[in-house]
């Protein structure tokens, strides 16, 4: 159990319309965090984890949208989980590490022993409470929830490298041109609040060596931060490159299921993914049927109360239908995300697509995708 | 082949003999193989038809267009929009006799081209040889150097179906010439679109839409909420629930899954199955496969 004086706080990385534009078009019509996957917004996934946090006090959303984009998400969600949900604007970028610092005062609030670090569009399984368990064990600064990737994938990442007894971080570099390491970052993490300390180190070294640029004009001649304002601090290059080998951070290895939700396509494999996890964590959620009363669902599938769904239809496996859709008789649908008010005619066929809101399919189409993902709007 | 030619000797109350050729013997030779079966000592002419195209075969005009000129031998002709890819024959237009036969010709000459349906003298066979002869290259030039040869123009719809795109399009023309001639032959009711003329023995379910221009053959079982539009779906064959089939023909005792997508010239050999859900984008499938994984593009599958 937690010491009485320990609370947690838990910070939710949502990004901005202009980044993730690899989302698009679904993210030119809602903000990507509010995406559904697995008939909830993507960034209730990471939510519900955080709920499971003992002590948890406060979670925090930090991103460019404008607070009304997420003022009704974030209200109904407090109320829903009982727990204080804030959204915090950045007004201009930071860096994944300043945009932390920028809020230090209100996270530091209410006295957090710990804070964990979450970007929303990770998919995973959220191992949260062990992770909080690891850190204290090791003792250190933060500790890093880390994967093992395809080693030709493992260049798009932040790869380490990690003492296997200590779970000690002993090199980080992100993006490498060479093959480092099979193990990288998740973009998951928690920390003590001397990461802030952490932070405005990087902040006033920069300080100094602009100062000293317009002394020296050698200094001047350094590439590496020079374009960088003062305030802008990376996580990856900034504090966990320079601090590994220094007993500050550690890592925690999970075997789970991790994916980044960048594009739409990855969206339908994420949705599923976390559609398979319901299945051992909230079974109720998910839908059944045989055909007889009720349409014949497969494998892992949503379906929104109030969607409409034919008894000769046929549904599954990774299916997710949100509210107000209609599924005539015959229909087929397989690995799919069927959004808002569509409207799926009688005998069509889906395979492996995001069919987008109101959007309506006629009797006997078929909407496939094998390589690329279609996407209908 | 045999069993089939005896039920129709019995319906038609014909007799039918056949000539087998043990070699190939080209498009004249099998003629004089038959020689004694064709001669019969009447003098009267004989029809000589080729299996592989269709039309509506206007017999008794052909007799009479063969009478009136006195010719040694009459030949259909039917007009195509592109004559290069066939043997165009060219005639005097008033009295039809025809001067000469040009292969594939590159420049026009002409846009009538030999039907496949003739009609000849006994003493035609006199001019073929036992051996391979083509009767375009070889027979019907000499008879036409004679002007001993004339050419009819074929009334109404000709297709040459030895292709199975042009089969589709054959069916298409003979289900409209049926439409304009015996109208009740075709299927009708609220499931039925267009020309489709379905065998007495063949079951549909409900839900379903069937048409334009499809044959269903005998015996065959079309399941609940299939769609098929231009297609030929020949004996025995099941297609099972909400499966969508256009542009196709279905192989003897193939069957199509359920929510299968079978389009764009797809043709299944005899027994082929294809599984539920899977699409087939112009396969071509070889006799007794199963197609477990969707065909995207046009291909052959053996």
């Amino acid at each position: 159990m937690g010491i009485a004086e320990e609370r947690v706080v838990a910070v939710i990385m949502v990004g901005g319309p202009t980044k993730g534009t690899r989302f698009r078009p679904l993210s030119f019509n809602i903000p990507k965090p509010l995406f559904p996957l697995a008939g909830q917004p993507m960034v209730h996934h990471p939510i519900s984890a955080c709920q499971k946090i003992p002590n948890l006090a406060r979670i925090y959303l930090i991103g460019f949208y404008e607070e009304r984009e997420f003022a009704l998400y974030v209200s109904s969600i407090s109320n829903d989980l009982k727990l204080p949900v804030r959204y915090l604007k950045e007004d201009k970028p930071h860096g994944s590490a300043g945009g932390l610092y920028n809020f230090k005062d209100v996270i530091m609030e209410e006295d957090p022993s710990h804070i964990f670090l979450l970007n929303c569009d990770v998919c995973c399984s959220f191992p949260l409470p062990q992770m909080l368990d690891a850190h204290k064990k090791h003792g250190g600064m933060g500790t890093i929830l880390v994967v093992k990737v395809s080693p030709e994938s493992a260049s798009e990442f932040g790869e380490l490298v990690a003492d296997p007894v200590t779970n000690e971080l002993l090199h980080y570099t992100e993006k490498p041109e060479t093959f480092v390491s099979d193990l990288i970052n998740s973009g998951v993490y928690i920390f003590t609040p001397d990461i802030f300390t952490a932070i405005e180190g990087v902040s006033s070294q920069r300080k100094d060596r602009a100062n000293l640029r317009r002394v020296s004009s050698f200094e001047a001649m350094q590439q590496d931060t020079r374009s960088l304002p003062a305030n802008y601090v990376r996580l990856d290059q900034d504090i966990l490159s320079p601090l590994a080998g220094k007993k500050q951070l550690y890592i925690y290895e999970t075997m789970d299921f991790w994916e980044q939700i960048k594009t739409p396509g990855m969206s339908i494999k994420c949705s599923a993914l976390y559609l398979s996890q319901f299945r051992h964590t909230s079974p109720h959620l998910l839908a059944n049927g045989d055909g007889i009363k009720k349409a014949c669902i497969i494998g892992d599938v949503y379906i929104h109360p109030s969607a409409k769904v034919h008894p000769s239809a046929k549904i599954g496996p990774g299916v997710s239908i949100s509210a107000n859709a209609r599924i005539g008789a015959g229909a087929r649908l397989i690995n799919c995300i069927v959004l808002d008010d569509v409207e799926i005619k009688e005998n069509a066929v889906v395979l492996h697509a995001i069919v987008g809101w109101k959007s309506s399919i006629g009797r006997w189409a078929r909407v496939q995708a094998s390589l690329e993902i279609l996407i209908l709007n | 082949m045999l069993n089939f030619l005896k039920d129709f000797e019995e319906k038609l109350d014909i007799k039918i003999t056949c000539s087998q050729e043990t070699e190939p013997l080209g498009t004249a030779g099998p003629l004089a193989l038959a020689r004694d079966k064709l001669i019969d000592g009447s003098g009267e002419p004989f029809f000589v038809l080729n299996s592989d195209v269709i039309s509506e075969y206007p017999l008794k005009e052909m007799i009479k267009f063969h009478k009136s000129h006195g010719g040694e031998a009459s030949i259909m002709v039917t007009k195509v929009d592109e004559p290069s890819k066939y043997g165009v024959v060219v005639m005097e237009e008033t009295t039809g006799q025809v001067e000469k036969f040009v292969e594939k010709p590159k420049l026009f000459v002409g846009n009538k081209i030999n039907a496949g349906i003739y009609l000849l003298n006994p003493s035609v066979l006199d001019h073929i040889e036992l051996r391979p002869t083509s009767i375009e290259k070889e027979v019907f030039p000499k008879i036409a150097a004679n002007k001993k040869l004339y050419a009819m123009v074929l009334p109404g719809f000709w297709m040459d179906i030895g292709q199975p795109r042009d089969y589709i399009t054959g069916l298409r023309l003979y289900l409209d010439s049926l439409r304009k001639k015996t109208s009740s032959k075709l299927a009708s009711g609220p499931h039925i679109l267009g020309n489709v003329i379905v065998h007495e023995t063949a079951k549909i379910g409900e839900g379903c839409l069937i048409g334009p221009d499809v044959a269903i053959g005998p015996g065959c079982t079309i399941e609940s909420g299939v769609r098929l539009s231009c297609c030929t779906v020949m004996r025995g064959v099941r297609i099972k629930k909400h499966a969508c089939i256009s542009s196709s023909i279905i192989g003897w005792h193939s069957t199509v899954g359920q929510w299968a997508r079978v389009e764009n010239m797809t043709i299944l050999g005899e027994d082929v199955h294809v599984s539920d859900e899977v699409y087939s984008n112009g396969g071509v499938v070889l006799p007794h496969k199963e197609i477990k994984t969707s065909i995207l593009n046009p291909e052959i599958v053996m």
